[in-house]
């Protein structure tokens, strides 16, 4: 499921990612004055410090905050100017919030992917009749004889 | 002077004998309300009610009654139906309600009549979260962009539950996708809480809890990615069970974060959510991340409470998470928590405090771990192959406007936050950070077991608040989880159940206490579980239901 899509994000990213201290030390000031109910995050407010891993290269580029109509376009999602202005501030401060992950010592801690768990379980890859066939098709939107109708498609890049 | 006033409410409760009369026959209901004057003034609240026999499992009297002939299937079913008729313009637990469900019970009559073997879940009435899919029936996941959408096939889960001769009631709603803690991010409709119809039942699956509270259904099925069957089980005042991720099938369940979404269950007891959990649990060839881990026979824990020992916990060690009982909890939450902590001394549990230094971490981790893994999982919703298409001259366009008109405010939010930290460049530092955070929350979970048998917290930070009071401030809303998502990081059971009232609403409100376990050692909580409950004397968790109907 996600996990394949998410595989394909780690090869295609860079491993190089600097971020610069100014920029974590407004992440911080700005996430700690949103929200007076945060209680949780007190023993955060110390001054972010980058783990030396995290700033080592020199080939970098900054982590830039988020630009809403970009991501809209990436995630395939069409947004009116109204919901971009109602949506960009929260999402903002959401993000800012998440930069107190960067202040953590992960060094040499592995990521785990998922909760501990025995592997072994996957069965054989191999196609399988689905017998509802009427139902699955009762679904589309828009279909013609065994092909799904979509409009043209354009490839602007 | 305020603060000295004693507010004299005039509303429909019911008086303790009849909560007893609940617990034994959990169909009758509507017939015995009376008017009764009642006065709140501390926090927390003592009990409203003398003396209160413990509750009673709904799907064991259920089956106790249908096999001695005391009552068929259809007359248990149309008295369910009738009170889901009656309270459901209050609450709005159910985005549908099968019409199905009297000619399944006619069904179970049918086999009773003929002596025929009776599954263990005959007759039992079970609501679903409609992220949950249930072959011909709507499910749509509280969005617009699967209204009207009846998948082709049932869940695992669903699959089981009507293999063992349960009928499934209708479908409950919930925050769009399971994103959401008070289920007002519903495309559809906002659940009230059965305790205080102003408030929020919770969420995500808050249709699912408030229609166990109400007694629209005997126990219900929710899913839980982040605390959304402990936290609703918490302010609703019912049993939410959150099994070991790996334990239930997630075939049919709408996909949110796969590494942290599993499939829970409802119930108003310890037993029936565990009846339920067993039922639904096991290896599924359809799901690689179900466990072939044995699942053992939970009901052996269920004793009477005549069978207990006088201390029936004796040398349980359980430790108390000190982080949970910091600044930011509610203080009525906090002594209610104490007290809980204090009654399982009392039955013989050894106590003592542990720290896990890394969980305050644990919630942005969440944030970043369960965005990422939305904005992937639901890029499924495209509008081609099911669900709602708005039609468009080009491919990406149709894809953009189907999902812009079908996806409600958060989830737009959150698939977008997921874009930013999947972003190329950007994983190592929000993405990879938060799986590497995740493996010192495991670790800390790992030390604090080894050490106790289970763990303890409050299930929320707060009882239910009011509905709309959070609904625009996004990390006030994200705070309220801090006592859940850190046990879905490590993917450990966990039960959630009623302890305690503090003051809000006619009756007061109920506070949770949650019990985090060991991987697959369900069955612990469980007989922990039980014993508590029965044992626990006060209150009987039985909402003020329908306060303005006569």
């Amino acid at each position: 499921m996600a996990t394949r899509a998410l595989l394909a994000v780690i090869s295609s990213s860079p491993n190089r990612c600097f971020i610069s201290t100014r920029r974590i030390k407004n992440q911080a000031s700005s996430a700690f004055s949103t929200s007076p109910s945060l209680h949780f995050q007190i023993q955060s407010r110390k001054t972010h410090r980058i783990a030396p891993s995290f700033s080592s290269d020199t080939n970098s580029s900054a982590l830039q905050p988020p630009d809403v109509s970009r991501l809209a376009e990436t995630a395939r999602i069409s947004l009116t100017p109204a919901e971009i202005e109602e949506c960009g501030p929260k999402i903002r401060q959401v993000i800012d919030w998440f930069g107190q992950l960067q202040k953590v010592d992960v060094n040499s801690v592995e990521p785990a992917i998922r909760a501990e768990m025995e592997g072994g379980n996957l069965r054989e890859d191999a196609p399988e009749t689905f017998e509802n066939r009427d139902g699955i098709r009762d679904s589309i939107p828009s279909f013609e004889g065994t092909y799904l109708k979509v409009p043209k498609v354009l490839n602007k890049e | 002077m305020i603060g000295e006033l004693i507010k004299i409410l005039k509303i429909t409760v019911l008086t303790s004998k009849n909560s007893k009369e609940i617990a034994k026959k959990p169909w009758k209901l509507n017939s015995i309300r009376q008017t009764v004057t009642f006065a709140s003034s501390s926090s927390p609240v003592t009990t409203t009610t003398t003396s209160v026999s413990p509750p009673q499992s709904q799907i064991l009297t259920t089956r106790r009654s249908l096999l001695s002939g005391e009552i068929t299937a259809s007359e248990i079913a149309k008295s369910y139906l009738s009170r889901i008729r009656l309270t459901e313009s209050h609450l709005k637990c159910f985005l549908h309600v099968s019409d199905n469900v009297l000619k399944y019970a006619q069904e179970i009559d049918q086999r009773i009549a003929k002596g025929e073997e009776l599954g263990p879940l005959a007759g039992v009435l079970i609501g679903v979260k409609d992220n949950i899919c249930t072959e011909g029936m709507p499910s749509t996941a509280g969005s617009r962009i699967l209204e009207h959408y009846r998948p082709p096939f049932d869940a695992t889960a669903i699959k089981k539950i009507k293999e063992l001769g349960g009928i499934v009631v209708g479908k409950t709603n919930m925050d769009e996708f399971g994103m959401g803690s008070t289920t007002e991010a519903s495309a559809f409709q906002v659940t009230a809480n059965p305790w205080d119809l102003n408030r929020v039942p919770g969420g995500s699956s808050g249709g699912s809890a408030a229609a166990v509270a109400a007694r629209q259904c005997m126990v219900s099925l929710g899913s839980d990615t982040g605390g959304s069957v402990r936290q609703p089980a918490s302010f609703c005042g019912v049993v939410g069970l959150k099994p070991t991720y790996g334990r239930v099938s997630r075939f049919g369940l709408m996909a949110y974060a796969s590494s942290l979404d599993v499939i829970g269950c409802f119930g108003s007891t310890v037993a029936d959510a565990g009846m339920l959990l067993h039922a639904i649990s096991g290896y599924d060839r359809f799901d690689s991340t179900s466990s072939k881990q044995e699942v053992p026979e939970f009901q052996s824990q269920f004793l009477p409470m005549d069978l207990f020992e006088s201390k029936p916990l004796k040398g349980v060690r359980v430790g108390l998470i000190r982080e949970t009982l910091e600044e930011g909890v509610d203080s009525g939450v906090r002594s209610v928590t104490q007290e809980a902590a204090s009654h399982l001394e009392a039955l013989g549990c050894v106590l003592t405090e542990v720290s896990l230094p890394s969980f305050s971490l644990g919630l942005p981790a969440y944030y970043v771990i369960a965005s990422s893994e939305s904005s992937s999982n639901l890029s499924r919703y495209d509008g081609v192959r099911y669900g709602n298409q708005v039609m468009a001259d080009e491919l990406n366009k149709l894809y953009e406007c189907s999902r812009g008109e079908g996806f409600g405010g958060e989830v737009k939010m959150r698939i977008l936050m997921g874009t930013y930290a999947l972003s190329a460049g950007y994983y190592d530092a929000y993405y990879k950070r938060a799986q590497q955070v995740r493996t010192l929350i495991r670790k800390d979970f790992k030390a604090a077991l080894e050490q106790n048998d289970i763990l303890i917290s409050p299930a929320a930070p707060s009882a239910a608040y009011k509905i709309g009071e959070k609904k625009d401030d996004p990390l006030a809303m994200y705070a309220g989880d801090i006592m859940t998502v850190n046990v879905n990081l490590a993917g450990l059971p966990a039960i959630v159940l009623p302890c305690g009232l503090v003051e809000g609403g006619p009756l007061g409100l109920p506070v949770g206490l949650q019990m985090i376990g060991a991987a697959f050692d369900e069955e612990k909580l469980l007989k922990v579980g039980h014993i508590f409950e029965q044992t626990l004397k006060g209150s009987s968790f039985v909402p003020p239901l329908l306060p303005n109907v006569a």
